[in-house]
């Protein structure tokens, strides 16, 4: 005894029938079947109409036309129908290569020839101004004008430091003034 | 329905075979005869698809561009027509929205070919509204399925090219058109003018037709 109701399955026939290019003989069979099965009986009916109302809705948007030619296709291939194989690009790429290592090398060689190196300079000392002060001043005396001595032409002052002496006679044939390497923050 | 690869009447009587073989040998006619014999069809599927007429003639493009490419590669013993459908789905599903455009519905198309349809106002006005239900309630269906229906009812392919069009065996897409059509009548059974009648309990088959729970009630006594 069948307690549950099952679903015949063939109820799936009735529907892809109507689209399928069945023979005479399936479709007899289709027709045998849902003459005993009033599930695919009731199907088959839901499927002819569904399938009614499909085409007679799709009818008017199968009759839709577009006025396209041929030529709209030939110009999009346009570009590429003029390539031909790998050897006829090789010359041209050769060249565009070239084009363009000749332009990698002027930009370089400008932009090289530009910049400036950063040469070694020595680090200057911060200038005083007491310093900047007294070099400034005529010497009036004798004190003064050794002073301003030291604070203009320290170059030479190093020399005369220096504790190698010429003989008698030489250049430095008097007594020597000692100048005071160290730098002092206020005048004497 | 016509078969695949056979000539249209009122065109070139060659069929899709002798067409690629001769546009292969690079005769120009050939091709041009393969483009008029499908671009109407790939338009369809591409508005309906897309929802956008400008789009659907790109695709048109695009599909016989591709076409041309592929001449070398394309076995001519195959049928031509669900592999052009096939690039046309593929190119219509990955083409993206565009913006600020108004895009169109299967019904908005439906209308614009009846402009021209002749008949009483009234009977025109009613056809039309049908079409508009079955067209919306086609809408309304998930992609897979929709598109389906569509390659039948709206390109006439068959179940064996729209798999082929599809990528998948027969039997799924059987069983997606017949989920489509269980769907649409059910969906379509709420408006009797269309014809469809609505399900009925099974009385007359011998099935016991489910019947409401009515219990007895008891009478209170006061």
């Amino acid at each position: 005894m069948r307690l549950f109701a099952r679903g015949c399955g063939l109820s799936q026939l009735p529907y892809t029938a109507t689209a399928e290019d069945l023979s005479i003989r399936d479709r007899l069979e289709i027709e045998t079947h849902a003459a005993s099965c009033p599930e695919c009986s009731a199907a088959l009916r839901d499927a002819h109409s569904v399938d009614f109302a499909l085409r007679r809705a799709f009818a008017p948007l199968r009759e839709q036309r577009v006025m396209l030619a041929p030529g709209r296709v030939r110009l999009a291939l346009g570009s590429r129908s003029v390539e031909r194989s790998t050897l006829f690009r090789l010359p041209r790429v050769f060249g565009r290569l070239a084009e363009v290592s000749v332009m990698v090398g002027v930009t370089l060689f400008v932009i090289g020839g530009s910049v400036e190196y950063p040469q070694s300079v020595a680090p200057q000392e911060p200038r005083s101004v007491i310093h900047e002060y007294f070099r400034r001043q005529q010497p009036t005396d004798e004190i003064d004008y050794f002073r301003w001595l030291r604070l203009t032409h320290t170059d030479e002052a190093k020399t005369v430091n220096e504790p190698v002496r010429f003989p008698v006679g030489g250049r430095y044939d008097y007594d020597l003034v000692e100048f005071v390497q160290v730098p002092t923050a206020s005048p004497r | 329905m016509k078969p695949a690869g056979k000539a249209e009447a009122g065109g070139d009587l060659r069929t899709d075979r002798d067409l690629v073989y001769a546009a292969r040998d690079g005769v120009i006619e050939a091709f041009d005869a393969l483009f008029y014999r499908y671009r109407d069809g790939i338009f369809r599927l591409g508005l309906a698809i897309t929802k956008d007429p400008s789009a659907a003639e790109e695709i048109v493009v695009d599909t016989f561009a591709r076409a041309h490419r592929a001449l070398a590669r394309l076995e001519p013993n195959d049928s031509l027509r669900p592999w052009l459908y096939r690039v046309a789905v593929n190119l219509s599903y990955n083409r993206r929205p565009r913006k600020n455009v108004v895009l169109s519905s299967l019904e908005d198309a439906a209308d614009e070919a009846l402009a021209n349809e002749e008949g009483s106002p009234p009977h025109v006005a009613e056809q039309a509204e049908l079409r508009r239900l079955v067209l919306g309630a086609v809408d309304e269906l998930g992609p897979k399925h929709r598109l389906v229906v569509m390659l039948h009812y709206l390109n006439g392919l068959n179940l064996t090219e729209i798999a082929e069009v599809v990528d998948c065996p027969i039997g799924t897409v059987k069983s997606r058109l017949h989920y489509a059509l269980r769907r649409l009548r059910t969906h379509l059974a709420a408006h009797p003018e269309l014809g469809i009648e609505p399900r009925r309990p099974l009385l007359a088959t011998g099935l016991r037709a489910r019947r409401p729970i009515t219990a007895p009630v008891p009478i209170e006594d006061e």
